[in-house]
């Protein structure tokens, strides 16, 4: 079965930053200057992607997903290598590759902001061309979901952001596209309204056969929703496979931020080397005062009882405050690059 | 003949939508059209008192003056109805809200235009078509249908060159970080185009007869009604001038959207 929604290969972004100069006579200056800076922001990235997948497409900030996401959905011209989306070139003919997808940018809508959210979906209708029975079917369908109705006569701008996130991943999903890009959908959202979305999107995955690219830099995003995650850094591609292989490893990891009375420079490697000491094995435990003012220690549950950590720092040193947070997108990345998926 | 048609009902759908939110805001709009009414009150006021301290401007009478401000003021109503919008580019363009513009199945051009439908422009109109009713009355102009065809051909014309001149300032900020004086220069420079061009020296005729062409905006197609005999022949290229600044103007919008790339965030 041949059925490749997405094809990259050695696909590449590089931006070039201008190193500006002040007011009118530099911005003049500027556009005859040479002083360039270049940021390769994807750098020769390779993958397919099958109809219908749901893929999770992760990395810290920076790393170069909305970039990506930029380019499949022909708002930026790769710099180098092959992109076809649904088997054209995104950038060559966007008006006919808008036709066969539906995206959805982090925080910012792309719902008519000081009208009714019914009357974004009429436009919407309108825009597509989408015909009268399909738009019912599909309200019909996003109200079981996301009981729409409730909103519909709410001007965008005065919704929630979770309700405005519910309301432009819904509209994405209207005139039926065959892929559907969400770059950050559960950015700034709690709990609650996270674990609506990602039930959201999973339904309208499974009622449409939709394929389905998400960038998150939480991995709670991509446990609840994907079976193959992608994770970039620095524009490459560090893991490209099954999901399993990835939770299973951090999965067990948890990270203990405590807040340490007196913090001194080093305090954070004494207890690094005691932990060792007391509990073996260095992949188990490692240790990083942040600029926040948190000591993060990260710790691999399958290896050592998380308490009988915290019952020992607690013990070793004045602590005023203690939180337990799942691994951060930076730790799983710099895990990897330490070989943890090897 | 079909994608006309999408995009006219498209138009329709989206402006009876923005007017019905706008009506809301009734305060806001009455106050702004009143703003509208004295600039252009008070900018006749100017005229007048320039015509009662130099009898005649370069051998212009007053009424026709008004006529030719009450043409440029109908020369403008499609921009300020169409493409208002081109206000906001510059900030859209800096804070990066502008990539959703290339994400829908139609002209982006249309699309972002589209995306806010200004009111004023309807006071404008009336207040426009008044004046140039009341100037034709005082100068004894008869209106016949051919006269009338020829009007909706100049205006048509001179909306283009209006619209083109904005656009094309507005289109700086896809290269220019800061290109608000662009903008800014663009809108002083129109402010010149209700004066007849014969009161400008040989350099500025000639700037705003072919390289910002203001002149086409209303003095030159105004000459139609006015001063028939002595219309100059480059006047008769008045729909090719519209259309041509128009297509150079959509020539550079479409190069500055594909050459932005957004923020870095
Ligand atoms: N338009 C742009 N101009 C210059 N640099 C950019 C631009 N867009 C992104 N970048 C840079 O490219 C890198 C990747 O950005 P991005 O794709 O937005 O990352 P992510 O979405 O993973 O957080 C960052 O270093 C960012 O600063
Ligand atoms: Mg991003």
């Amino acid at each position: 079965m041949n059925d490749t929604v997405v094809h990259v290969d050695h696909l590449s972004k590089h931006f070039r930053i201008l190193n500006r100069r002040e007011g009118l006579g530099g911005a003049i200056r500027d556009l005859f200057s040479a002083d360039y800076k270049t940021v390769r922001a994807v750098d020769d990235i390779s993958f397919d992607i099958q109809a219908g997948e749901i893929v999770g497409y992760i990395g810290p900030n920076g790393a170069g997903k909305s970039t990506t996401i930029k380019m499949m959905t022909g708002v930026l011209k790769p710099s180098d290598g092959t992109l076809l989306v649904s088997g054209n070139e995104p950038y060559a003919n966007r008006r006919r590759n808008a036709q066969t997808m539906g995206v959805v940018f982090g925080q910012r809508t792309q719902l008519w902001w000081d009208l009714p959210v019914i009357e974004s979906f009429r436009i919407l209708k309108e825009i597509y061309r989408v015909d009268d029975a399909t738009y019912e079917k599909h309200l019909g369908m996003f109200n079981e979901l996301v009981d729409l109705k409730a909103l519909y006569s709410q001007p965008v701008r005065k919704l929630s952001l979770g309700q405005r996130m519910l309301c432009d991943i819904t509209a994405s999903f209207l005139h039926n596209p065959r892929i559907v890009f969400l770059d950050e959908p559960s950015i700034g959202l709690d709990v609650s309204v996270k674990s609506k979305i990602r039930s959201v999107i999973r339904e309208l995955n499974r009622a449409q056969r939709t394929t389905i690219i998400l960038t998150t830099h939480d991995l709670g995003d991509v446990e609840a929703l994907c079976r193959r995650i992608i994770i970039i850094d620095k524009g490459k591609i560090i893991y490209d496979g099954p999901i399993g292989k990835v939770t299973a490893l951090f999965g067990a990891y948890r990270t203990l931020k405590v807040q340490i009375h007196n913090y001194k420079e080093g305090t954070s490697d004494q207890l690094e080397a005691a932990l060792g000491a007391r509990f073996g094995g260095d992949a188990a435990i490692a240790v990083e005062h942040t600029e926040t003012g948190w000591t993060d220690v990260t710790v691999n549950q399958d290896q050592v009882p998380l308490f009988d950590v915290l019952r020992f720092v607690m013990e070793t040193l004045p602590i005023k405050d203690v939180r337990i947070v799942e691994i951060s997108m930076e730790n799983v990345v710099q895990q990897i690059y330490d070989g943890a998926l090897k | 003949m079909r994608t006309l048609l999408h995009y006219v009902r498209l138009y329709v759908l989206i402006a009876t939508q923005y007017v019905k939110a706008r009506m809301q805001y009734r305060a806001d709009f009455w106050i702004s059209s009143v703003g509208m009414v004295f600039t252009s009150i008070a900018t006749v006021f100017v005229f007048w008192v320039l015509f009662h301290s130099i009898p005649d401007l370069a051998g212009w009478s007053f009424d026709e003056i008004l006529f030719i401000y009450a043409f440029y003021l109908l020369s403008v109503v499609p921009l300020q109805l169409f493409f208002d919008n081109i206000w906001q580019l510059r900030f859209h363009v800096v804070e990066g809200s502008f990539i959703k513009y290339y994400l829908r199945p139609i002209n982006m051009m249309f699309y972002y235009m589209s995306d806010m439908v200004d009111l004023k422009g309807w006071v404008q109109l009336a207040l426009g078509v008044f004046m140039l009713i009341y100037a034709s009355q005082r100068l004894g102009l008869t209106w016949n249908l051919w006269r009338l065809g020829v009007l909706g051909m100049a205006l048509f014309s001179s909306s283009l060159v209006a619209i083109s001149i904005l656009t094309i300032a507005a289109c700086a900020t896809f290269w220019i970080v800061g290109s608000f004086p662009v903008m800014d220069l663009a809108l002083k420079i129109r402010d010149f185009s209700p004066y007849p061009m014969t009161i400008f020296d040989g350099f500025f005729r000639f700037l705003f007869t072919y390289l910002i062409p203001i002149g086409f905006v209303a003095f030159y197609p105004s000459q139609f009604f006015l001063r028939p005999e002595q219309v100059p022949l480059l006047t008769y290229f008045s729909p090719l001038m519209g259309i041509g600044s128009f297509a150079l103007a959509y020539f550079v919008w479409t190069k500055g959207v594909n050459s932005y790339t957004g923020t870095g965030s």
